[in-house]
């Protein structure tokens, strides 16, 4: 189905694009496999050290909630519509598998598909409502259907909501009794690996690609873009259900790891906590998104040491980067290396 | 018939809190152009500071919620100096701006959890006692808190159309660019703003606190409420925000005299999507400009 809905509008735009101008033209592959080399073989190492089992906890959460950004991301900064409803598909996602796993007994493998395909229907569902709103109007639309289904997901039917609990004692993966004690986290890992890689990829191929193109155009001016053909009715339907694939997706696979979901997961900190690694990355880029979900991720961990404080070091760190860094971490990054690698380039485009 | 009044009493006091928070948000958003989502911790700060004056160094009921509501103040005014002043004007502005509010609620939340702990605080009632009035009980603190939200709205709205610094905020939210071409400073507008929007969250964090509890992350709910309420108001415009606020009161509180506590949320949520299906940009929304 993703497959299909990618392609198609590229098909059509097809005949202007020059391929070799993509960033997948000039693909480093050593890099590329050296990186890809030392992901699979990191849990490995991770394993032998004693707390190895966390870090590796660390790098599953690290993949899946960097799923969950760069789709975000998607909508949020390429697409420029402010929505917020990300989390609530996330939870649609696994409310849909885990719900078949746990009460009709399906083998969570094959119910996992069954969850980006949920989530997108409830993504287009909201997203044409919202094509008649714009800027901060759709914030409220999305938060108010965030919030319809944190109700249903704490009230509702107890195959769903267990009188507040949400869904508990999920079956998971299989990996525990198939590999034991210190194997299966590692076995998780893949899983989580896979994913994260094969929607990275997808998104990275969308990014750079004219349907990307047309997104960003229609953020930066909607008429514009209309008038040189871009059908903001396609497109943004297209967005909507795009960002939400993956994401839905995302959620299944994490409420088969964690065993349950509960209804706290669409609490407002925990889409405020992944705003502010999108933002903190660097909203927009392909890479920012990815980056900052890592270090929301990992600092409040380094920050234990100083536990009562780790809070607020984490407030202090964002509200600090929004005054020096406001385009976010990563452009930051990428200035600096340009100027150690080429400081003549930039001369000459100036 | 009980019913009815019962929804309407309820309604009436839902929408004076839901007022009390969103304007600040609202006049923040008119005159600055961003979320601002320290506002919870405004409110926070108001409610504890008023707790500790009142609890823990005696002070009479007055004076403690002067100082809760000084307290959200100053607080409003250093988030305006120390952050949002440094980044006005930036291209990447908006986005910059949640993230240091983000940043700063963060910071005051674990702030207030470090000082007062994080077990439940309630703030005993200012006025003891109720009366039944048409079978429906209504109590002292809740009628306070309706005629406190009233004379802060017909206040504020004295401020906003007679005096120069009210003028110069309408004039800075109408055309930020004209408002400076004839002098205003808008700099010091903005602190203006910030500070009375931080007095409005407090000012609802100490007359609420004891109607719910006080806890460090407490500030959360109304805010998000208060969220709602600006955005269906039609964002900037201080007379919808004050019909939002009374009409989603309202609207919550007859869904759950009528169906139930369990159905307020949803059904308001369901009302909402509704409401922006048929007007697309708020209640009182203008409609934005469409730039080329």
């Amino acid at each position: 189905m993703m497959q299909d809905t990618a392609v198609q509008p590229s098909k059509s735009a097809g005949r202007r694009l020059d391929w070799a101008a993509g960033p997948w033209a000039k693909t480093n592959w050593i890099t590329l496999s050296v990186v890809i080399l030392v992901m699979l073989a990191l849990p490995w190492a991770v394993s032998q050290l004693s707390i190895g089992r966390f870090i590796l906890h660390l790098f599953i959460l690290f993949f899946v909630w960097s799923i969950v950004a760069e789709s975000w991301n998607l909508i949020l900064g390429v697409g420029g519509i402010f929505s917020f409803a990300q989390i609530a598909l996330f939870a649609i996602g696994g409310i849909t598998t885990g719900a078949l796993a746990k009460h009709l007994g399906w083998n969570p493998w094959i119910s996992l598909w069954l969850a980006p395909i949920t989530a997108t229907i409830a993504a287009l569902i909201i997203g044409l409502p919202s094509l008649r709103l714009r800027g901060p109007y759709v914030v409220l639309l999305t938060l108010a259907f965030a919030e319809l289904v944190r109700n249903y997901h704490s009230q509702g039917p107890t195959w769903i909501a267990e009188g507040g609990y949400g869904l508990r004692y999920v079956p998971k993966l299989g990996f525990e009794e198939l590999f034991g004690r210190p194997l299966d986290r590692i076995a998780y890992y893949y899983v989580a690996f896979v994913l994260f890689a094969i929607a990275t990829y997808v998104i990275w191929r969308i990014f750079y690609s004219p349907i990307g193109t047309s997104f960003r155009a229609l953020r930066d001016s909607e008429t514009y873009a209309i008038s040189r053909g871009v059908d903001p009715f396609r497109f943004k339907l297209l967005l909507f259900a795009l960002s939400a694939f993956f994401t839905g997706l995302a959620g299944g696979f994490y409420v088969h790891y964690n065993g349950n979901q509960s209804p706290t997961i669409l609490s407002f900190s925990v889409t405020i906590t992944l705003l502010a690694g999108i933002v903190l990355g660097g909203w927009g880029t392909f890479w920012g998104p990815i980056l900052g979900t890592g270090i929301m991720i990992v600092l409040p961990e380094l920050l234990r040491e100083v536990d009562v404080f780790r809070n607020m070091a984490v407030g202090v760190t964002l509200a600090l980067l929004a005054v020096f860094a406001p385009g976010g971490l990563f452009p930051l990054i990428v200035d600096g290396v340009r100027k150690l690698v080429r400081p003549s380039r930039k001369l000459q485009e100036e | 018939m009980e019913k009815l009044f019962q929804a309407i009493y309820g309604g009436i006091l839902y929408g004076s809190i839901y007022g009390l928070m969103a304007i600040g948000l609202t006049l923040i958003w008119g005159s600055l152009r961003m979320l601002n989502l320290a506002h919870g911790s405004m409110y926070l700060v108001g409610g504890y500071v008023a707790w500790a004056a009142l609890n823990q160094w005696a002070l009479p009921a007055l004076p403690s919620f002067a100082l809760g509501v000084i307290a959200a103040a100053l607080m409003g005014l250093i988030i305006q100096v120390l952050l949002i002043n440094r980044i006005l004007g930036r291209s990447e502005f908006f986005n910059a701006a949640m993230i240091a509010t983000v940043g700063a609620a963060i910071v005051i939340d674990s702030a207030m959890l470090l000082i007062f702990g994080p077990r439940v605080k309630q703030m005993p009632p200012v006025f003891q006692g109720q009366f039944k009035f048409a079978g429906v009980v209504i109590t002292y603190q809740g009628l306070l808190i309706v005629v406190v939200a009233l004379i802060s709205f017909a206040l504020l709205w004295l401020f906003l159309s007679r005096s120069r610094h009210g003028l110069s905020i309408q004039a800075v939210s109408q055309q930020m660019d004209a408002a400076r071409l004839m002098g205003i400073p808008t700099v010091t507008t903005f602190m203006i703003v910030m500070t009375i929007s931080g007095a409005l969250a407090g000012l609802a964090g100490v007359l609420l606190s004891s109607v719910f509890y006080l806890s460090p992350t407490a500030g959360f709910n109304p805010m998000v409420k208060a969220l709602v309420v600006t955005i269906f108001g039609g964002l900037g415009s201080v007379k919808g925000t004050i019909w939002a606020a009374y009409v989603i009161g309202l609207v919550e509180a007859f869904l759950q005299v009528y169906f139930g506590a369990g159905a307020a949320l949803p059904g308001l949520f369901l009302f909402m999507i509704v409401m922006l299906v048929i007007r697309p940009s708020g209640l009182f929304g203008l409609g934005e400009a469409q730039r080329l």
